[in-house]
């Protein structure tokens, strides 16, 4: 029964304690319940789709991809290259998504293969991949950008003449997807109010009675990723997902079952490559400006960061557990530095608060697991002795 | 062996059919989605002397009002626009009403000379600035 409730708590102590420190910080800050759901609103939308794409690798059994910076920069390299040419709104990014994928499939491929030499420490090789590829990313857009590939726009490249600035504006596609379908949830006086100044336009107005001031709703988006979770509960039931779902279980197995471990290990991270391609380019049009050195680095670290604050481990992980990760993480970057400011007279403690808290999490988070999983192993060897309570 | 090698060049048929379908999607987004820019110029081309005052709208854009050798720009998306012009006398009355559509391809900028083209001129259409 203690072990049982022990478990409990184990398992969920990570959005416990991001719940906790929300529902203090939360009335610290002061913010209005519609600000805060909008910021929400806004932040879902953005980072849902990349977290998304860490789900297929840990079916897979092959821990949190902390390769997905790679196929962010394919991304990124198709925005580049659609701000080069000036090809604007959903086309633009569509057509970035196209460039992208390709580079995305050849990276995922690449990192397939170096993981498949690394069974067991995937998380490690995966993050220092990511700082190789990020050396190669790095010559491409700063030396060969302007020199070898064409790049035209002057606003695009340095000074010198090659290599690209490190901050681009994506004006072009800025938002695109988010107001596709221009909606706004809001009271029904807000509502009439809100077509007197508008009149009644092209957009879709909800009305909810309980509801106080007006939110902007980046439906399209939410759509998108509504499908991208069908998707997933889809691939679960495939062929394909029940194969990485029995190498997730154990590799041995599933190669004596006729699973082709090493192709099926290296399709889950084309997949997870190529999805955070997209998730990264979506990302950054609703940022709305690239960092064309550093926006890839934030992309993974805050992807993972999210998905273990919503309760994920390194070997399980649900869309349930992304959405909440999305809200706990998301909700304390919003209202911390005001909360700080508005307990010590300071914004800058409460980030540092926020930093401190949050990492420190993600560190109790990946121990907990490490000693569960140890514990469990201790658990599954006294089983097999047929030692259930004492020692060995 | 002569069906695995059919099954083979069906297989890369399929492939080469995908591959072919993805280019040319990418060609007609680059087609449809390009942003151009469009030089509305008021100034001396040949025999075309400037208009006292021309007023141009591109597309649903904001009016440009252009004295002479002045020169404004616009920005469209697509490779199609419809560029509606009403040329001046001195004594500001309306003495021409044009209106065109006009198709720019794959090219990046144009520059349209207006007495030219409200002269009627086929070659409008001049060399964008760098």
């Amino acid at each position: 029964m203690i072990r049982k409730l022990f478990d409990i708590i184990a398992n969920n102590a990570v959005p416990a304690v991001f719940i906790i420190i929300s529902a203090f910080a939360i009335p610290l800050s002061g913010f209005s319940a519609s600000y805060l759901v909008q910021e929400l609103l806004t932040r879902i939308g953005r980072n849902s789709f990349l977290i998304l794409s860490l789900l297929i690798p840990i079916m897979a059994g092959m821990g949190l991809n902390f390769g997905m910076v790679l196929g962010a920069m394919a991304g990124q390299i198709g925005l580049l290259l659609i701000c080069d040419w000036g090809i604007v709104g959903i086309p633009g990014m569509v057509l970035a998504c196209l460039i992208g994928t390709p580079i995305a499939i050849v990276l995922g491929i690449f990192c397939g293969h170096i993981l498949n030499r690394a069974k067991g420490r995937e998380m490690v090789t995966s993050y220092i991949l990511g700082f190789f590829i990020n050396g190669v990313y790095q010559m491409v857009v700063l030396y060969l950008m302007g020199w070898i590939i064409p790049i035209t726009n002057p606003n695009l490249l340095l000074s010198r003449g090659y290599g690209v600035r490190n901050a681009v504006s994506l004006s072009g596609i800025r938002a695109v997807l988010d107001n596709l379908i221009p909606t706004i949830i809001t009271n029904p006086e807000g509502a009439k109010q809100f077509l007197n100044i508008n009149g009644s336009g092209s957009f879709l107005l909800l009305q909810l009675p309980f509801f106080d001031g007006a939110i902007r709703l980046p439906l399209a988006t939410f759509i998108i990723i509504a499908l991208f979770c069908v998707f997933i509960i889809w691939f679960r039931k495939t062929k394909l997902g029940q194969d990485m779902r029995a190498i997730g279980q154990s590799q041995s197995v599933a190669d004596s079952a006729g699973i082709p471990v090493n192709r099926t290990r290296i399709i889950a991270i084309v997949i997870s490559t190529v999805l955070a391609c997209y998730g990264q380019i979506i990302y950054l049009q609703n940022m709305g400006t690239l960092n064309t050195y550093n926006s890839h680095d934030q992309a993974g670290m805050f992807s993972i960061a999210a998905l273990l604050i919503g309760g994920a481990s390194v070997s399980k992980a649900t869309i349930t557990n992304v959405f909440v990760g999305v809200v706990l993480f998301h909700l304390m970057f919003i209202v911390a530095p005001m909360a700080g400011k508005n307990l010590i007279g300071e914004a800058q403690i409460g980030e540092y608060f926020r930093v401190f808290v949050s990492y420190g999490i993600i560190a109790i988070a990946l121990v907990l697991h490490a000693w569960k999983r140890n514990r469990e192993r201790e658990a599954a060897r006294r089983s097999l002795r047929g030692n259930k309570g004492g020692n060995a | 062996m002569f069906v695995a090698f059919l099954k083979f060049l069906m297989r890369w048929f399929q492939r080469l059919v995908v591959l072919a379908a993805l280019i040319a999607l990418g060609v007609w987004l680059f087609y449809i989605g390009r942003e151009h820019q469009i030089f509305l110029d008021n100034k001396t081309l040949g025999d075309f002397k400037a208009l006292e005052q021309i007023n141009v709208r591109v597309n649903d854009s904001e009016i440009a009002e252009l004295m002479q050798r002045e020169r404004d720009v616009r920005k469209v998306v697509g490779p199609e626009f419809e560029i509606k012009a009403e040329v001046f006398n001195e004594d500001g009355e309306i003495i021409n009403r044009i209106a065109k559509k006009i198709k720019i391809n794959f090219s990046k900028d144009i520059m349209i000379n207006l007495p030219a083209f409200a002269a009627g001129e086929e070659n409008f259409i001049v060399p964008a600035p760098r």
